[in-house]
């Protein structure tokens, strides 16, 4: 047996268990009978309760697996009553095997032999991962956890588990609800003529409740609430001392001062009076003192009990407020998590909080407040659009917060810039730009819901505000202020480790900020070749979507009379005619032999790949895959590529945030991309956004997002390998997709009637090459198989599709063909039906 | 004295502008405005729904010159406006009987 922690229990080890506890018990009976059997007795008692475990452990067997024993309840108080259960939690460090096994036997028998009833929890220390679905009741008690015997590491654990706040804020909504079904078996008076000394309204449990209370939120309650904690301390030693008494004369687990037991406890307590009667009043007048106290201070707590929302973090109503100001002054990593709790309960942040920040602020550099990258990503995460997020900026701002957190803020603070247009300081209008966005997903007006839409659609929203925070700090000083903006924020976002695709995400904003509204207001957006040029600068339609939500938010933030009705349709217009630039007529623009821009991919290949590797996968594949990928995808997908032939697939999958993303190289074949669309649902992987695309060579690359709704790859060890497998098999055509799919297909083919009307949009005239299917309908799973299935039995060859997601809607757009040519009028005719008929739940399509 | 009043082009703002400074007016008065002409707007497409831009934006530049040399400024905002497309705007000219300086009250000339 490892680590056995012995050291601290002089257990004589000549002593038989049944001896040991012969003596304990005979020690504290002496004590119960001198009327003293309160808390000082039995923690005594406890104590020799652990000698005597700790013995038992020592003469276990040893395991492999590390193993700790730990006293919980009142046990874990060191509260045990002469007739208690004893509560003990043995936990193993890995999974109970048999030499396990053997382990609580060899500490359960002897303790079972001895008459002792043990209220045992045998767990595994991976069970506590997910603490909120265990018995609230169980979660309660290890809240006064203390390791009798093994390894304290493992003990350790268990506290990290527990003492979390967000375990913290569940035990107490649990603890609430115990405390009021427990008072209604008493109808909630205290004042009973026989009390359970126990579980009565102001007896023990409640005691213990107070206490708990302010653990779980804040301990400084227990001194704020009754004035003086010695009567706490008070109550409790007397109503164990009546508890003692009631098993010592019982001689079992019996907690009810009947009137019989009364004059019993009155007279080993001690109470004087010539008749019983005298003496029995003069015991329930102080319990029922002390039942006051107790039930005054549970009262108290209950009342005045902040929700745990964060370390050192609770929330009365809606203010959140550090629980320690002292601890909160020299914890700066723990500050953002205060405005975030707040933005959490829709409240604000106290008053001595902001105080507490404004006092200390000027101490700490930008990597105090973020000295992990989890700390990275809470900012990320905070800066999501929501109602109340300019508020909580605005008071992070005027108590200094923002600009210490990210200097280059600091730089325009109540900066001045006189034009004809600005009616607000710099730092102000920033912070503006950011509430229209706010509302924009608030309260967006009836004419404002189209760009709320866009803003809904945003895989990362945060990353637009990132992009407004630093979009005007270049106007520190009075040149050219974009470029300067990109400089600096350049410069926080090292020291913040942005990953690179966000990084290259918000210094495109920043260093365009101005570019749409330039645009859509000075030149003629009517010309095709002014919207070419404008779409050729954004690439792709995220940064569109994002480019233009700045713009309107940035534009209203100017003052109140600037976004007028007329502005904001040529800013949609110009954002409509580049949208569709961008997804229907990319088909035409092809990555040449010799295509401007691909001389730094080149540069950079890693040393595996030759520049005839990298131009040959590259020509013929549409120029927006330039933008789409940055460069180490792009050499990924050369490599897949490579030693490719028919029927095999070359297949590359990641997490990305929420999200997977599977990469399919292949060579094109008839229900290619159905087949692969449908082998996802098949896992109930639900596609969110992805793009699939063919070279004129045959090549085809699909790039598919999706969450795994079932949790299959999470659950499952080989889960990438079988989904691999299946993969290759449908491809090769070893197996078929609805043969897989035939056990979903209530979900997939009989669909209720869809939530809205979908679309169907046959396009012929945005693409010299392809007939465009422009597709809006209910997400659900096995869409995409069911779109690209019906395509396919058409004769068509799927050779473009873009796949996106706006809440329920699923967005796709697919360019096809016909051997090799755009659909005749009718083939468009027919298909568009079948497609409106499918989707509509008329059409069946295996 | 003349009102001339152009609608044109939003882009095409600064040009007219420009041309009319040129013919030393410098007074106007450029307000945007939404409308449409015989064509009555167009169809466009978003995300395969089809929907009508009825209004479309356009800038009104209003500007009163001596009857002297009305002929030019309209045919300088002509010019400066023209893309020779659909939707290039209108200029409408009217006599005007008076004006007046607010300021001073006193009756301009």
């Amino acid at each position: 047996m490892p680590d056995i922690d012995t050291g601290r229990f002089d257990a004589p080890r000549q002593k038989t268990p049944a001896s040991l506890l012969d003596e304990a018990r005979r020690e504290l009976s002496e004590e119960i009978l001198r009327g003293d059997g309160g808390r000082r007795a039995l923690a005594r008692y406890s104590e020799r309760l652990d000698g005597l475990i700790a013995q038992l452990v020592a003469a276990a067997p040893e395991t492999a697996v590390p193993v700790a024993l730990i006293g919980i309840g009142g046990y874990g108080r060191r509260q045990l009553c002469l007739h208690s259960d004893i509560d003990l939690l043995i936990l193993f460090g890995g999974p109970i095997g048999d030499a396990e096994e053997r382990v609580l036997r060899a500490v359960l028998h002897p303790l079972w032999d001895l008459g002792l009833v043990v209220g045992q929890q045998v767990r595994e220390i991976g069970e506590f991962a997910s603490l909120e679905v265990d018995n609230p009741e169980f979660l309660m008690a290890l809240v006064d956890a203390r390791l009798v015997a093994g390894n304290p590491a493992l003990f350790a654990r268990v506290q990290d588990a527990i003492h979390d706040p967000l375990t913290h804020a569940h035990l107490l909504t649990a603890l609430e609800k115990l405390i009021d079904e427990r008072h209604a078996q008493f109808n909630a008076t205290l004042y009973q003529l026989e009390p359970d000394v126990k579980d009565a309204p102001g007896a023990l449990r409640d005691l213990t409740a107070t206490r708990w209370i302010a653990a779980l939120s804040d301990p400084s309650l227990l001194k704020r609430g009754i004035g003086d904690p010695t009567r706490l301390a008070d109550a409790e030693d007397f109503l164990l001392r009546v508890r003692s008494v009631l098993h010592y004369e019982t001689r079992r687990h019996h907690n009810v001062l009947n009137h019989a037991l009364q004059e019993r406890a009155a007279e080993i307590l001690g109470y004087p009076g010539v008749l019983p009667q005298q003496r029995v009043e003069r015991l329930m007048s102080d319990y029922f003192r002390h039942a006051r106290v107790v039930m005054r201070s549970l009262e108290s707590a209950r009342r005045l009990a902040p929700v745990p929302v964060g370390q050192n973090l609770g929330r009365i109503n809606s203010t959140v407020r550090f629980i320690d100001l002292k601890q909160a002054a020299i914890q700066p990593a723990t500050w953002l998590a205060a405005f975030q709790a707040a933005l959490d309960a829709s409240g604000t942040v106290a008053d001595s909080a902001l105080a507490c920040i404004r006092q200390h602020a000027d101490q700490f550099k930008v990597e105090d407040f973020f000295p992990t990258p989890a700390h990275r990503a809470a900012l990320l995460h905070f800066l999501k659009p929501q109602a109340g997020l300019y508020a909580r900026l605005s008071e992070m701002h005027d108590c200094g917060l923002l600009g210490r957190m990210l200097p280059p803020f600091q730089a325009i603070t109540c900066r001045v810039v006189r034009d004809f247009y600005h009616k607000y300081t710099v730092d102000e209008h920033t912070l503006l730009t950011i509430r229209n966005l706010e509302r924009l997903s608030t309260r967006a007006s009836a004419d404002r819901h189209r760009f709320a839409n866009l803003l809904e659609d945003l895989a990362s929203p945060e990353l637009l505000v990132l992009a407004l925070i630093f979009h005007d700090v270049g106007k520190w000083r009075d040149t050219e202020h974009a470029t300067e903006s990109v400089r600096m924020a350049r410069e926080m976002f090292d020291r913040l480790g942005l990953d690179a695709d966000a990084r290259d995400v918000v210094e495109f904003l920043i260093d365009n900020h101005l570019l749409m509204s330039q645009v859509a207001f000075r030149r003629d957006t009517e010309d095709p070749e002014v919207v070419r040029q404008f779409a050729e600068v954004v690439g792709v339609e995220e940064r569109l979507k994002m480019l233009c939500l700045m713009t309107l938010a940035d534009i209203e933030a100017v003052s109140l009379e600037t976004l007028t009705p007329w502005k904001e349709e040529l800013l949609w217009r110009l954002y409509v005619d580049t949208y569709n630039h961008l997804t229907l007529g990319y088909g035409d623009e092809l990555i040449g032999p010799t295509q401007a821009g691909t001389s730094d991919l080149l540069a950079s290949r890693p040393v595996d790949l030759t520049k005839e590797e990298i131009t040959t996968f590259l020509e013929g594949l549409p120029r927006r895959y330039l933008q789409l990928f940055d460069r180490e995808a792009i050499y990924r997908h050369v490599q897949l590529s490579r030693n490719i032939h028919p029927d095999e697939v070359h297949l590359w999958l990641e997490q990305k945030g929420p999200a997977w993303e599977l990469t399919v190289v292949t060579l094109d074949k008839p229900f290619l991309f159905s087949n692969i669309s449908g082998v996802l649902s098949s896992f109930g992987m639900d596609i969110l956004r992805g793009h699939a695309m063919t070279s004129p060579h045959g090549l085809v690359l699909d790039v598919f997002q999706f969450t795994d709704e079932e949790r299959f790859l999470a659950l499952n060890p080989d889960a990438r390998e079988r989904m691999f497998q299946v993969l290759d098999d449908v491809v090769s055509g070893r197996s078929t997709v609805s043969e897989r799919l035939r056990g979903r297909a209530e979900s997939l083919f009989h669909r209720q009637s869809p939530r809205f009307m979908p679309v169907v949009h046959c396009d012929n005239d945005s693409s010299r090459r392809y007939t465009i299917f422009d597709i809006i309908a209910d997400d659900a799973l096995g869409l995409l198989y069911r779109i690209s299935r019906v395509i396919s039995r058409h004769g068509c060859d799927v050779d473009l599709v873009l796949i996106a997601t706006e809440g329920q809607k699923a967005i796709d757009v697919f360019h096809i063909t016909k051997a090799g040519h755009k659909l005749t009028e009718p083939e468009q005719r027919e298909l568009l039906a079948h497609l409106q008929q499918m989707l509509e739940g008329g059409y069946e399509i295996d | 004295m003349k009102l001339i009043k152009s609608i044109v082009r939003p882009n095409k703002v600064d040009e007219v502008k420009d041309a009319l400074e040129k013919l030393q007016i410098s007074g106007m008065t450029v307000t945007e405005v939404r409308g449409h002409g015989k064509q009555k707007g167009h169809t466009a497409i978003y995300r395969g729904k089809e929907y009508n831009v009825s209004l479309l934006p356009k800038m009104k530049i209003e500007v009163v010159v001596p009857d002297a040399i009305a002929d030019d400024a309209i045919k300088a905002i002509i010019q400066a406006a023209r893309t020779g497309e659909i939707g290039d705007g209108r200029v409408f000219v009217l006599p005007v009987e008076t004006t007046y300086r607010i300021r001073t009250g006193e009756r301009d000339l």
